[in-house]
């Protein structure tokens, strides 16, 4: 049955492809699978034909066909819509890592004050990708640093007994609720500015992610020493994120030609940059002292 | 670590993975927690979840029911980590333990079956992290 419907699917998606406007209502099986590569059409077609006549029901092939050319037109909307919105290349580049990158990002994020060159590399007007500079954001970090963060607060409210499912929900939104609130902050105050810069949105939210890493750490020091391991790592963690994003934005922020702009707007970012850097600690302890008791 | 052969996802089925929902939901009912719901809700949205980090992260795309049947391939020793908590409670150092083995167990042996189907070099770890963090749900759930 599975093998049926997997072959009749294939089919009908292939004709709903070619004539958009008019979908298949039934399995035409008489032939026109000859541009489907794989080589399988003529098998399927006979297994088609020999189950058809055991089902013995045209109106169930009908359906079955019908059910699934509608799914597959809903998965193109989907696709369609989701393409509107977001460019699926550009979110691409910044998952374009690999595990040496990752590992010094992370160290670079407990640990920025030895780090010498931060300007990010350009190869004909097209910035590296973080594969092959160490200076570019990622969203992979802060992706995963978002999701251990609500699995870690799982965690410590379940070693408090005060797990639930429904807990886990609340802290998942809270936390994406402050993200969502901090990088649109910032584009009201980079709009504001009039800072053409070259910071899109997921330069932000990469930005703003990547105090999670110092919120996992802060966490996970305070579970395992107390109180006293919660501020420090903390104290230490706020430090290192500060000196880190306003390094990097400093040099990001300013933009291309920004060498010889007017000298109020430089400070206007300056402070927007600082004002960003000195707001993370804030929110650091906003969404974790409540896990370590 | 031995690479896998990369051919194995070339037919995807979903009998299996499907099978070992609901052994885990049947073993977590025997413990005594009525958590079907949980399961089931957990595993679409992680399979949604890899589904688009893999499509972001690899050159070639995946589609949702190759993701969705590896995952589920791979849940099989969580069952086994449920079927143990029927007979002793896992909230001490010795389940916490056997909880970590076996997420660390079920990631690698996904992201194995990811990088060599999917061809990533180099990122066998970043892919068994987001596995990980998703079989560690199936944990939690489990363990408490």
């Amino acid at each position: 049955m599975a093998y049926h419907s997997g072959y009749g699917a294939h089919g009908s998606k292939h004709r709903a492809r070619a004539a958009p406007d008019s979908p298949p209502l039934f399995d035409d099986t008489s032939g026109g699978y000859s541009s489907q590569p794989g080589g399988y059409p003529a098998p399927g077609a006979e297994v088609a034909f020999s189950v058809n006549h055991l089902l013995g029901d045209p109106m169930a092939n009908v359906a079955m066909a019908y059910g699934s050319s509608i799914a597959s037109h809903g998965k193109d909307i989907v696709h369609k819509e989701l393409h509107r919105f977001v460019s699926v290349n550009k979110l691409k580049y910044f998952f374009a890592v690999d595990t040496a990158y990752v590992a010094k990002k992370l160290g670079l994020l407990i640990f920025p004050y030895t780090h010498q060159n931060w300007e990010v590399k350009y190869s004909r007007d097209v910035p590296l990708p973080p594969r092959q500079d160490l200076n570019a954001p990622d969203l992979y970090i802060p992706t995963m640093a978002f999701i251990t963060y609500v699995l870690l607060a799982g965690m410590a409210l379940g070693i408090q007994k005060r797990f639930s499912p429904e807990v886990l929900g609340l802290c998942a939104s809270t936390a994406l609720v402050w993200v969502v609130m901090e990088v649109l902050a910032l584009l009201l105050g980079l709009y504001l500015a009039t800072v053409r810069s070259e910071l899109s949105t997921f330069h932000l939210l990469a930005y703003s992610g990547y105090k999670y890493v110092g919120m996992i750490l802060s966490v996970l020091t305070g579970l395992l020493f107390g109180s006293d391991g919660y501020y420090v790592a903390l104290a230490w963690t706020s430090s290192a994120l500060m000196y880190f994003i306003v390094r990097s934005l400093r040099t990001a922020a300013l933009g291309p030609d920004s060498v010889g702009g007017p000298a109020p707007r430089q400070r206007l970012q300056l402070y927007l940059t600082l004002g960003a850097a000195a707001f993370q600690p804030l929110i650091i302890y906003w969404l974790t002292f409540h896990l370590v008791r | 670590m031995k690479p896998a052969d990369g051919s194995i996802m070339n037919e995807t089925d979903l009998t299996g993975p499907i099978l070992f929902c609901v052994a885990l939901g049947a073993t977590l009912l025997l413990a005594g927690k009525i958590q079907f719901g949980y399961v089931y809700g957990m595993s679409a949205i992680g399979c949604l979840g890899i589904h688009a980090l893999l499509n972001l992260m690899s050159s070639a795309g995946v589609s949702y029911g190759c993701v969705a049947s590896v995952l589920g391939y791979c849940l099989l020793p969580m069952v086994i980590l449920s079927s143990c908590a029927i007979f002793f409670s896992l909230q001490g150092t010795f389940g916490t333990m056997s909880a970590l083995v076996i997420v660390g167990w079920c990631s690698l042996s996904a992201s194995k079956i990811f990088i060599s189907a999917l061809d990533m070099e180099g990122q066998q770890l970043l892919v068994a992290y987001p596995c990980a963090l998703l079989y560690g749900l199936f944990a939690l759930l489990t363990v408490f």
